[in-house]
């Protein structure tokens, strides 16, 4: 033998390597966002009248707001069932524990806590783990991913929306140091996705209205709104929702579509805050526009002091990031059966309670009550009759809770002091840090929040003044600690800014936030990433960033581009067809450039056309739009098309279905150009073309997204099979 | 033409000269004379719309310059002046009876009474029905000037009354305090003679005899406390009290079971890292298998 070919043979043999960041898997494919203008279509157009498009663009109104309605209705109904549960599971504990005090027996409320916090979490972790492993985590990579193009398995139907919502209710009621926003975006998203198409795939229920938006392009439109909604909803920041879609989202700036997601954006926070409103028997009050709620703040003259905490919060929060990095490798890598992620989610809930009692025991922190708890659960505990331990308030209490406790408490009173405050920092932020990651529906937000509200030093400092001198300057420390809020973990800046900016209630702490969130993103940027896109990187997602790596000027089409590439012919025999369908799972094209054709096109033509054969030639019809249509999204395997002999033998003429003008580009583009055509205008494929106008090769996501800047320069990521 | 200005002018001075006389003349009859507290309202009732309604000194009344009259249709009529005397006088009682009831806190208590008539006279004034003489005395009292200073006075006391919630202590009609009020005192005062008789050495003896009543006395407030029967005087006594029991004499419970609750959290402590450990050394680590591109 020829030892070159002896050497290829041994080079081509797959490695296997322990599971790392730097890794893209084959199984994410891109959405269809740019729309296939095949001769079907262009009749359909044609036939539509004047009216016909207005009614569909009302219909786009109209589905937006349904989205927001049905948003702002989940978080409220996530909001109620966590707010009972939780009062349950913390009127039980609270029973027991004053029952015990004086008596002794202590550990056995301990024990009990624990017990209680593992039930719901197993709950939890037992339906994610079980029943929809895409609902675990946040959603929010995974909504960024999907309005990055990316097409997600499973990650926007109703059994993810249901087992997140569980899922969501359980965490929180258990007691795990996680916050409810990330999943309520994922929930708005999925929401959208499911209305804007008007029938249920998973229920089999079809509703024949909104046809014409069963297509990528439309439901990555409505599932942007969707999110929006969901972010509305979870801080009650329209304005903050709308930017986040766009700042991950967009690929280009449609004007219309950024009036309809402001839209879904106020009525669902609207809705959130009317039924909310009702069901605390105050309706027409109007006051809690979000699930989490800051109050409001005055302003003040002492904005110096706000800038001051950027520093050490961006290296808090790129420690953050470090150690969950690492813990998340290591889940990945040993903890993939289903029972052990269970069994790992209710250890950390019993940890959780554990820590949160032996703090609460150890405490000698015993302060008054003051006039505006009634609701919380006040634990005596070893204080004297009246007072009550200042520890509780912060551990045995929702997350929530514990958040708006903190930056509404009136300094005079010394609600919390230095000592508590640390020991609550530090104990959270270990807990946080490794409950993200765990196969439950949570997320990340508040608890980002009370870690860096606690840290901040200007909080201690102002405690401090108004212990000495009572003044009214340094009157109001929550928002200092609002402002050093370890924002450095998560990193999304525009929408954040405004997303806080709203949240407070008052524009004119815009710009120290903006500054703060700035220098901590560049503190935290030098160490490490964000939390979300370390997240999407550990899942091998080929995602694709604003622009393509800089340096990267010298790569042309034809070094990145996958070759060679299926052709057919304008008519071609079914056999063919059938064949390469089974044999490669890549899509393919078409002819010297005729056209595009997608794999899903094809299985819909074979499966009409093997239908139509069976029966008589009086019945036939021809292929309509609506048939496409009717199989999206979920289209049969090649496999479950049976083709008989005779029917292999038969032509069938691709020419209307094809997509007969793709973009192209020339083999000597250079690899920016083709990045910045390809991730704005959302394209799945794009085709290269030589001189002649033959096709030399596709470039696809995965082509563009192997190149990132690494440590050294350009870096290559590899393929591997997930 | 030239002597007819100078006529003009003439008169002119003679009728200026005429007042200021007048006026002087005024002013002399006013320090002349002795003058009675009639005398003071009729001068009042010509010469100001509005009468002082404390006594003062003749010396501050006359630093005023009240040398113009204000017509007859703008001053407070005489009954009007008479309820405005006696809300002055019910409203002096009320805030003295307040201080002296300030700490420890017996306002509701001991000031009911006076609270009672002073809403009487208030609601008097502010009525709509008109008072002899066909005069409403609520505009004329209450909203005739920006101040409103009637109206601000009453309704701080108001709030004073509201804020320390002693509705919930007296009756209805403020006549008297309710049973549970007073059934509250009782238990109360039981307590605080139990405190007495054991007051004078060893705490600890202290803190084992009158532990029944004192347990009594908390479960009364709690039950008081969720039916909201509370005013701040109940509030106040019983915080006073909790303060003896638990900073003074240190009755309250003693932390006891450090070493249970210690073994049992590191016992769950060390449950996860047994979890990782098991998982690292027993799972197939994941691999991922390469794909080279040809």
């Amino acid at each position: 033998m020829h030892p070159s070919l002896l050497q290829d043979s041994v080079r081509g043999c797959p490695k296997e390597i322990p599971h790392n960041e730097k890794l893209l898997s084959l199984k994410y494919e891109s959405l269809d966002y740019d729309n296939s203008e095949n001769q079907l279509f262009l009749e359909e157009e044609r036939r539509m009248s004047f009216l016909g498009f207005k009614c569909l663009e009302i219909s786009r109104w109209v589905i937006c707001g349904l989205i927001g309605f049905l948003t702002g209705l989940i978080a409220c109904c996530i909001d109620i069932a966590v707010e009972n549960l939780a009062g349950v599971k913390y009127y039980v504990v609270k029973q027991n524990i004053e029952k015990f005090t004086e008596v002794g027996g202590l550990s056995i409320s301990l024990i009990l806590w624990a017990v209680l916090n593992s039930a719901f979490v197993m709950l939890g972790a037992v339906i994610v783990a079980f029943f929809e492993p895409g609902a675990a985590g946040s959603g929010i990579p995974q909504i960024k991913c999907y309005l990055n193009g990316v097409k997600i398995p499973r990650v926007v139907r109703l059994k993810t929306l249901v087992v997140k919502v569980c899922g969501v209710i359980c965490s929180v009621a258990g007691g795990l140091a996680v916050g409810k926003e990330g999943p309520m975006i994922h929930s708005g998203a999925v929401v959208a996705a499911g209305v804007s198409q008007g029938r249920s795939t998973s229920l089999k229920k079809d509703f024949k209205i909104f046809e014409y938006f069963r297509r990528d392009t439309e439901k990555r439109d409505f599932v942007s709104a969707g999110a929006a909604a969901g972010v509305s909803a979870a801080f009650g920041a329209p304005v903050g929702g709308v930017l986040f879609s766009l700042e991950e989202g967009a690929s280009f700036w449609n004007q219309m579509l950024t009036w309809r997601i402001f839209f879904a954006s106020m009525i669902s926070t609207f809705t959130l805050n009317f039924f909310l409103s009702i069901y605390n028997n105050k309706p027409g009050d109007l006051s809690s526009p979000g699930l989490i709620n800051f109050g409001r703040f005055e302003s003040d003259v002492s904005v110096c002091l706000l800038l001051s905490s950027p520093k050490p919060c961006g290296l808090l929060g790129a420690l953050f990031n470090i150690l969950n990095y690492w813990l998340t490798i290591f889940r990945i890598r040993y903890v993939h059966r289903p029972c052990l992620q269970v069994m790992e989610a209710m250890l950390v809930a019993a940890v959780t309670a554990t820590v949160s009692f032996a703090m609460i025991y150890f405490s000698n922190d015993c302060q008054p009550l003051g006039p505006d708890q009634s609701e919380d659960y006040p634990l005596q505990l070893f204080c004297a009759d009246g007072e009550y331990n200042s520890m509780a308030t912060a551990f045995f209490n929702t997350p929530e809770r514990s958040v708006r406790s903190l930056f509404h408490n009136p300094p005079g009173r010394l609600f919390y002091n230095p000592l508590t405050l640390s020991l609550f920092t530090l104990t959270y932020f270990f807990l946080a840090c490794w409950t993200y990651g765990l196969t439950v529906s949570a997320g990340v937000f508040i608890p980002s929040l009370l870690i860096g509200a606690h840290r901040t030093l200007a909080r201690l400092v102002s405690i401090m003044f108004v212990c000495r001198s009572l003044s009214q300057v340094w009157a109001v420390p929550g928002k200092y600690a609002f402002n050093g809020s370890c924002r450095g973990i998560v990193r999304m800046t525009l929408s954040l800014t405004v997303i806080m900016v709203e949240a407070t209630g008052n524009v004119t702490y815009g710009l120290p936030i903006m500054l703060v969130l700035l220098t901590a993103k560049i503190v935290g940027d030098y160490f490490v990433e964000g939390l979300y896109d370390i997240h999407i990187k550990l899942q091998s997602v080929p995602f694709l960033h604003l622009e393509a790596p800089a340096t990267s000027h010298w790569l042309t089409a034809r070094e990145v581009m996958g070759a060679p590439v299926t052709c057919f012919n304008r008519i071609e025999k079914v056999g063919t067809i059938v064949d390469v369908l089974s044999n490669t799972s890549t899509n393919h094209n078409l002819g010297k450039i005729c056209g595009l054709i997608l794999r899903s096109q094809l299985i819909v033509l074979l499966k009409h056309k093997v239908r139509e054969l069976a029966r008589s030639r009086l019945t036939q019809r021809k292929l309509q739009l609506k048939d496409f249509r009717d199989a999206y999204p979920r289209f049969p395997p090649i496999q479950s098309i049976h083709v008989s002999q005779d029917e292999r033998e038969c032509m069938m003429d691709l020419t209307e279905f094809m997509n007969p003008t793709p973009y192209t580009v020339p083999q000597e583009t250079s690899l920016p150009r083709v990045f910045k055509l390809f991730r704005a205008l959302g394209l799945r494929h794009l085709v290269v073309v030589d001189s002649e106008n033959r096709v030399v090769g596709l470039v696809t996501r995965k082509d563009l997204a192997r190149y990132h800047l690494g440590k050294h320069g350009l870096e290559e990521m590899q393929l591997a099979q997930t | 033409m030239y002597i007819f200005q100078v006529v003009a002018l003439l008169i002119a001075l003679l009728y200026y000269g005429n007042a200021q006389t007048s006026t002087v003349a005024v002013n002399h009859t006013i320090l002349g004379s002795e003058l009675s507290a009639d005398g003071l309202k009729q001068l009042a009732a010509i010469v100001a719309p509005q009468s002082p309604v404390f006594h003062p000194s003749r010396g501050s009344y006359f630093s005023l310059n009240l040398l113009s009259a204000f017509p007859e249709d703008l001053e407070v009529s005489d009954y009007c002046v008479e309820l405005l005397a006696i809300f002055g006088q019910r409203y002096s009682t009320y805030v003295n009876c307040l201080v002296s009831a300030a700490r420890p806190v017996k306002v509701c208590q001991n000031c009911y009474g006076s609270y009672d008539n002073l809403m009487d006279i208030y609601t008097n004034i502010s009525s709509d029905q008109m008072g002899p003489g066909n005069v409403s005395c609520r505009d004329s009292l209450l909203r005739s000037d920006r101040l409103m200073l009637v109206f601000l006075l009453y309704n701080n006391l108001e709030d004073i009354w509201t804020g320390s919630e002693c509705n919930s202590c007296v009756s209805l009609g403020l006549h008297s305090l309710t049973n549970d009020t007073l059934y509250f005192m009782a238990t109360l005062n039981q307590s605080l003679r139990c405190f007495e008789k054991f007051q004078q050495g060893n705490h600890s003896a202290l803190c084992k005899e009158c532990k029944a009543t004192y347990r009594g006395l908390n479960e009364l407030y709690s039950r008081m406390e969720k039916n909201r029967t509370l005013c701040i005087d109940i509030e106040d006594s019983m915080n006073m009290t909790r303060r003896l029991w638990s900073k003074n004499f240190n009755c309250s419970f003693p932390r006891a079971e450090n070493v249970p609750v210690i073994a049992v959290s590191s016992f769950m402590l060390f449950l996860p890292i047994i979890f990782y450990l098991s998982s690292f050394l027993h799972s197939e680590q994941k691999k991922r298998k390469l794909i080279h591109r040809e």
